[in-house]
């Protein structure tokens, strides 16, 4: 059952075209969702299917027309991929502000993706005092009328419900990286897929597809980790990455990767309006590269979630030109030599074929942590 | 027990033999690593040097670049920590290895036991590395193996950039057509690998005794603008190209052990 389930999981994960056409043969529109936060509770109450855009594996090319060769290539390649018409049919693609070369993605989308609307949602750099909240808010109202344009419907009530539905998803996903750090026997590949899957779905899919697999997880005993380490970085879906982690017995007991547990630390609280509650969700979160917060909580978070995990180590997986999440990194590796934690710094990028150098590191890392 | 540890990395090939984890029976170098014949020759000329037949060796362990493709061996380990099992065999006080080898630099930290504590990887730019003297060399129409002469000549070492190989071909290109003293450029170039390097070698954290491995180690040049740099007394022995095939042979020694 358990490996019927995470096929699902990796069927999903690796076509996510075949999903988005699923979804538009049953007569729902797509729209799209780039990194790192958007407002997909909100989406969702609009009657759309929000599926996650953060790229592909690939070469660049026809991004190049717009971006030069030191920009994030996540972001690159979500252009490339939106230039060659991966996304067409999707109704509209939402771009949060969170980094520069997200701003950037918003600008040449207009012009390089013309038959798929670009919905800039604006977020504040303090987005924790109440005229943060506000400007929030007034960014999604941007995003409600644009949604509107395209034949979407606001209805406080939906959104209400919306919330609720992201909110199970959320306590789903936490109880399951709890369950899966007690799980040796799973993957750093199977982990991937069911973060990954989680972009592709409809989130009251993924979730009864997640809860029916921690149900099967606890009926049995977990193998223990010969390795235990955390990792953290943007994104770290490359087979070849993971198969790295495997090779060298890496078990992942917690993460601090945006494209995985970063989306879902943070629930949506009780509010009379859902749309303010929707704000002061992103007002609430936290420790994350790309949320500004001066005190930098995530870097002790990341030394407290290592140690309460067990963890030996800590891997950091540095997506080459990001901005944010370097200007952490020296914070990170202070902060795990003062609690005597390992750390290992590996450089992955959208365009990678070869990751020898990254067996290399990870290899010796094994050796520094084991002899 | 006899054990024997192959480094095949991107340019040569080096072999050697150890007696009961200690003692160093045999070395060999070929030029000639992935994907060349240059591991067998390594090996052959390792024979014919120790006279020992190899048929008796307990077991065999493969490092460096090469490792994932050589049949042969009984197992492979990163080169990294063969550089710093080998560099402490030799130097029995050892707490910093700066590896630079042909394709690439590495900087390796041990605890007073022994025990690597973190390592820092130059793997993505060809400057500070033995590709970069290469490169130089072919422009000066040198041999690279004279640089650390024609270096102690030098009066005034020429500024070579240490960003970019590529730039840096050119700068000694127009230092040449503005008549600079070869000795001064050689001088300089390989202070642009020292410079390179031990801003890696801060990132990793230099404690002394440390010590150079890998090809590079044999340029004088380098290691005294390195001291310079880092100002620390860098360690050499001969064998320094070979810490990294010492330290498979070791650490093929040590899984017998277990």
């Amino acid at each position: 059952m358990v490996k019927d389930i995470l096929a699902k999981f990796h069927e999903v994960a690796a076509s996510p075209r075949a999903q988005m056409d699923k979804y538009m043969a049953e007569g729902k529109k797509v729209v799209l969702t780039a990194p790192v936060y958007t407002p997909e509770e909100l989406i969702h109450s609009m009657g759309f299917v929000p599926m996650g855009a953060w790229g592909a594996d690939m070469e660049l090319n026809r991004a190049k027309e717009y971006c030069p060769a030191f920009l994030c290539s996540i972001v690159q390649s979500i252009l490339e991929l939106g230039i060659k018409g991966a996304y067409k049919g999707a109704s509209a693609i939402v771009i949060p502000s969170l980094c520069d070369t997200l701003k950037t993605l918003g600008e040449n989308w207009k012009y390089a993706v013309d038959d798929i609307k670009f919905i800039p949602m604006t977020y504040p750099q303090n987005r924790k005092p109440d005229y943060g909240i506000a400007f929030t808010k007034a960014g999604y109202e941007r995003v409600i009328r644009d949604l509107e344009e395209l034949g979407g419907k606001y209805d406080a009530a939906a959104l209400v419900e919306s919330n609720s539905i992201y909110n199970k998803h959320n306590a789903s996903m936490r109880k399951l990286d709890e369950v899966l750090a007690a799980h040796a026997e799973i993957t750093a590949s199977q982990r991937s897929d069911i973060f990954k899957s989680a972009f592709f779905m409809t989130k009251e899919e993924h979730t009864e597809l997640v809860d029916q697999l921690i149900e099967e997880l606890e009926k049995t005993e977990g193998t223990a980790a010969k390795l235990p380490v955390v990792v953290s970085g943007i994104l770290t879906d490359a087979p070849q990455l993971n198969a790295v982690f495997e090779e060298f017995g890496m078990h992942i007991v917690a993460d601090d990767v945006a494209a995985q547990s970063r989306q879902y630390r943070t629930d949506v609280p009780e509010c009379d309006d859902p749309l303010d509650a929707l704000a002061v969700k992103f007002a609430n979160m936290d420790n994350c590269s790309v949320l500004y917060n001066v005190k930098k909580p995530r870097v002790q978070w990341i030394v407290d979630t290592a140690k309460a995990r067990g963890a030996k180590g800590v891997v950091v997986v540095m997506t080459k030109f990001c901005d944010p999440e370097e200007f952490d990194y020296v914070m990170i590796k202070k902060a795990c030599e003062a609690a005597d934690l390992p750390l290992a710094l590996v450089e992955v990028d959208r365009q990678m074929v070869q990751f020898e150098q990254i067996r290399t590191n990870l290899e010796t890392f094994r050796d520094m942590l084991m002899m | 027990m006899i054990t024997l540890g192959i480094d095949i990395g991107s340019t040569t090939s080096k072999c050697a033999l150890l007696r009961d984890g200690s003692d160093i029976l045999a070395t060999s170098l070929r030029v000639g690593g992935l994907g060349t014949e240059g591991p067998d020759e390594a090996m052959q000329e390792l024979r014919e040097s120790s006279g020992i037949d190899l048929s008796a060796v307990d077991r065999t362990i493969i490092t460096g670049y090469g490792r994932n493709k050589y049949e042969g061996g009984d197992g492979e380990v990163s080169e990294l920590t063969c550089h710093a099992l080998g560099g402490r065999l030799v130097f029995p006080e050892l707490r910093t290895v700066i590896d630079i080898g042909g394709q690439d630099a590495k900087v390796i930290c041990l605890s007073e036991s022994g025990r690597m504590t973190n390592f820092v990887m130059n793997d993505k730019c060809a400057a500070g590395t033995g590709r970069f003297l290469d490169v130089m060399a072919n422009i000066l129409r040198m041999d690279v193996n004279d640089f650390d002469e024609v270096a102690s000549g030098s009066v005034s070492p020429a500024a070579i950039s240490s960003t970019c190989t590529v730039f840096a071909e050119s700068e000694v290109i127009s230092q040449l057509a503005n008549g600079v003293d070869r000795a001064d450029l050689v001088a300089g170039i390989c202070g642009s690998v020292a410079s390179r390097v031990s801003a890696l070698a801060r990132r990793a954290g230099v404690k002394p005794q440390v010590c150079m491995s890998g090809g590079v180690a044999k340029n004088g040049a380098v290691r005294r603008a390195l001291e310079k740099s880092l100002d620390t007394e860098i360690a050499f022995d001969p064998r320094a190209q070979y810490f990294g095939a010492i330290g498979a042979a070791l650490y093929a020694y040590r899984q017998l052990q277990q």
